[in-house]
């Protein structure tokens, strides 16, 4: 091999090595800043704050019964049991600050919760212990370690083809979201939240995910449920790989110009 | 030579280019103004935000409004949500918030703008040369008309309900148009908030606790400030203002049946069967008879203003003012010879033969002529004049039927046996003689209201408001006449359908006018005899 060749080669790889880090990087989960500094006690901000522009919905006590709340479909989260849906921690645990504080800040599509970020950091921080004064649960356990995020695999058609035969056979996805995804399975309408609401599941079609669109964020949701809904984790029942390839899957389902969506 | 032809040429140049820079700058618009051009006590009364802490008009004081006038009036009465402070949205005007919260909080709406031409103000040829205008009057880049735009109190720093001063800042000949409604005077849309509230028998009956049976007066008389009368919300489309539709949730019903005796006549039945064929994304101007439109429209008619102009608000080629108005081309007999009751807040009375109302037939006649002979429809408006002649005669003679017994002293009970007129204490205090005319105003001072009003326009408050004894059946029955059954009639003839010309408007009058003489004669029997067994 001549040794300009050798030199093409060479800067292609490592152009695409550098281009492969940097699409890493940039569809990286939603990784929140890793030293966030979150008040141990409730401040006069974090009052202020919450009272200002969570009770409206949440309600001054958390109950998710703020004077908003009425007409609200979903209805806003009940604090007061410590059930966290956006978690990077086990089924049933509770939710690490930066759980708490990635919800405040991105919000969660699909619904009234806007992300936050027209707040300060410090006011966003501010509100977490507010937020967990509001369940006893805070006080007796601790959040569970984070769950390990297994080796990514790549999204081959193989894959995929892996992800769609989890869905449609081995858990059988649909019966809740549907053969294509859209949230409208045969048991759709009987779902129900912990607090009594009727809860849709969701519609993949859309492609706004409530805990985020990386497929970090998708994978962690098969991997840790969601608590307080009717989602459970797939921790045990799939492998890593196999629930990879799901991600892949219900993310191969997106229909972003579907007119549903408008 | 050639030198002093570049020198010509130069100077010519020279010249032509000072012309140009001298050419003055684009006159600057005042901003707009619902109640441009109306007194000061008028805007402290009707514009000046007082929330919901006191009512609309010159008998603001006695009452408070109904909560939900804040949203049909919200120049006066609007307030900003308590629960959710959104300044911080303003503030940072981070308008993909307002989108993201509302796309779930009410998704219709944002739906309802998305398909708008607001969102999209540059989609189709034609909103393209719209928007262009309106780019260059306005000196603003408009890709987009945001909720942010309209919404969004950047001084206040609030959330605000827009009125047509908002639409106005760019919808500014619309306006313009609609603010001319004042030249004609009432009956209008403008001062339909007037109407409502500048009658004393709505705070009368707000006092006796009757403020909410009057949601029916408020949800049609809120038309004054707001244009999603006709153009809904959030999609604010012109096509949908121009369908007939847009007018008859409030044009029905006894005092004006516009959307029975339109609907149900041979127009109104064309229309109907044949709706799916009117273009209405054509502008008004632009309709061609026969192939856009088979038959009229209410707004086709109505909009149109002459010679082949139309203009954006309806009332401008208006004769018989709703038909409430009694014309000067008739002998009264009854006191409507002076239309003592007339106050001025409608128009006096009409001259259907003056040289404007001569003026504003001849452009009815051209409106007609797109389809009728000119001849047909002058014969068909003369038709109408002469119904309106017979109705008012009719009204005037019941009315002198129930003076004649009031002034034989045979009222009963007698109206110093009986309740007030409505807020009399009131329009003492806040009403003037030149308001009320002189006679009107001395008999309120002195009386107290304990004196009966009969006939238009101040005589209809028993149809708004119960008292004690007030009014008395046989001045309810004559209210009826000529509110209810004279007004049908009209717009049954004016219409073109027969049936509510003569079933609800020509056979009620006379019907009521017969049970008017006979309830006379049959009160002037009972206090005779009353008389005579009282002297026995």
């Amino acid at each position: 091999m001549k040794p300009k060749v050798l030199l093409d080669k060479v800067s292609l790889w490592s152009a695409t090595a550098v281009v492969s880090v940097a699409l890493m990087l940039s569809i990286a989960p939603t990784n929140v800043k890793a030293e966030l500094k979150v008040p141990t006690e409730i401040t006069e901000l974090g009052k202020d704050t919450y009272k200002k522009y969570c009770s409206p919905c949440h309600g001054e006590e958390g109950g998710g019964n703020g004077p908003l709340a009425r007409s609200m479909l979903p209805k806003p989260r009940d604090f007061t049991r410590g059930a966290y849906k956006f978690r990077t921690t086990p089924s049933g645990s509770l939710p690490t600050d930066e759980d708490i504080y990635r919800t405040i800040s991105f919000g969660v599509p699909n619904s009234t919760m806007i992300p936050w970020d027209i707040l300060t950091e410090e006011q966003r921080l501010s509100v977490i212990p507010v937020l967990k004064s509001f369940s006893e649960a805070f006080e007796f356990r601790k959040p569970d370690p984070p769950v390990e995020v297994g080796l990514r695999v790549r999204p081959t058609e193989k894959c995929i083809a892996q992800g769609k035969k989890i869905y449609e056979e081995k858990l059988e996805c649909w019966k809740c979201h549907g053969i294509e995804g859209r949230g409208d399975g045969p048991s759709a309408a009987e779902q129900e939240d912990d607090f009594g609401f009727p809860i849709k599941p969701f519609d993949f079609t859309t492609g706004k995910f409530k805990g985020g669109n990386s497929p970090q964020d998708v994978y962690l949701r098969f991997t840790t449920g969601l608590n307080g809904t009717p989602m459970p984790s797939f921790a045990k029942e799939l492998t890593d790989e196999e629930r990879w390839c799901l991600t892949y899957y219900v993310m191969s389902l997106i229909k972003p110009e579907d007119d549903n969506h408008k | 030579m050639k030198k002093l032809g570049i020198g010509l040429c130069l100077s010519a140049m020279l010249f032509t280019s000072v012309v140009w820079a001298a050419e003055p700058p684009p006159k600057k618009e005042t901003p707009p103004d619902l109640y441009e051009g109306t007194p000061d006590w008028y805007r402290a009364v009707y514009k000046d935000n007082v929330g919901l802490s006191e009512g609309s008009g010159p008998f603001k004081d006695y009452f408070k409004p109904q909560m939900l006038d804040m949203y049909w009036q919200p120049n006066r009465h609007y307030e900003p949500m308590k629960n959710l402070d959104h300044s911080i949205f303003i503030e940072k005007e981070r308008r993909d918030l307002c989108v993201t919260c509302h796309e779930e909080a009410t998704p219709g709406v944002v739906r309802d703008w998305r398909s708008s031409g607001h969102k999209n103000p540059k989609s189709t040829a034609y909103l393209s040369g719209k928007t262009a205008e309106i780019e260059k009057r306005t000196g603003r880049i408009l890709d987009e008309v945001h909720c942010f735009d309209c919404h969004a109190d950047t001084k206040k720093k609030q959330i605000r309900m827009p009125t047509g001063e908002v639409c106005g800042e760019c919808h500014r000949p619309q306006f313009d148009d609609f603010l001319r409604e004042r030249e004609v005077g009432r009956p209008n849309h403008i001062q339909s908030w007037e109407a409502n509230t500048i009658v004393p028998w709505y705070a009368e009956a707000a006092r006796r606790g009757y403020l909410y049976g009057q949601h029916g007066c408020d949800l049609c008389h809120s038309g004054a400030e707001k244009c999603d009368v006709c153009h809904t919300r959030h999609k604010f489309s012109a096509a949908e203002g121009r369908q007939p539709e847009a007018c008859i949730t409030c044009h029905m019903g006894p005092d004006h049946p516009d959307a029975e005796s339109y609907g149900e006549s041979k127009h109104g039945v064309i229309y109907h069967k044949e709706e799916e064929h009117f273009d209405f994304t054509r502008p008004l101007s632009e309709v061609r008879p026969g192939k856009d439109y088979r038959t009229p429209t209410c707004q086709f008619c109505h909009m149109y203003e002459k010679h082949g102009r139309f203009i954006h608000n309806p009332v401008m080629k208006g004769i018989w003012r709703m038909g409430t108005v009694p014309p000067k081309n008739l002998e009264y007999t009854s006191s409507l010879k002076d239309y003592p009751y007339g106050i001025k807040i409608i128009a006096d009375k009409i001259d259907i033969y003056s040289e404007e109302n001569i003026a504003k037939r001849s452009y009815w006649l051209e409106v007609c002529a797109k389809c009728h002979s000119d001849r047909f429809a002058d014969t068909y408006l003369k038709s109408l004049d002469e119904f309106m002649f017979q109705a008012h005669k009719l009204a005037d003679q019941a009315q002198k039927v129930v003076e004649d017994l009031i002034a034989d002293g045979y009222l009963y009970p007698s109206a110093a046996d009986r309740d007030p007129y409505p807020l009399s204490d009131g329009i003492e205090k806040m009403l003037s003689p030149a308001f009320l005319g002189e006679p009107i105003y001395n008999a309120f001072k002195t009386l107290k209201g304990k004196f009966p009003v009969v006939g238009p326009i101040l005589g209809v408050y028993g149809m708004f408001l119960q008292q004690q004894d007030n009014p008395s059946n046989i001045e309810n029955m004559y209210n009826r006449l000529w509110f209810w059954y004279k007004l049908q009639g009209y717009k049954g003839t004016a219409h073109a359908q027969q049936d509510v010309s003569w079933w609800w408007g020509q056979a009620p009058m006379m019907m009521e006018f017969t049970k008017i003489q006979s309830e006379a004669v049959r009160l002037r029997r009972e206090g005779r005899i009353e008389k005579v067994s009282l002297t026995k």
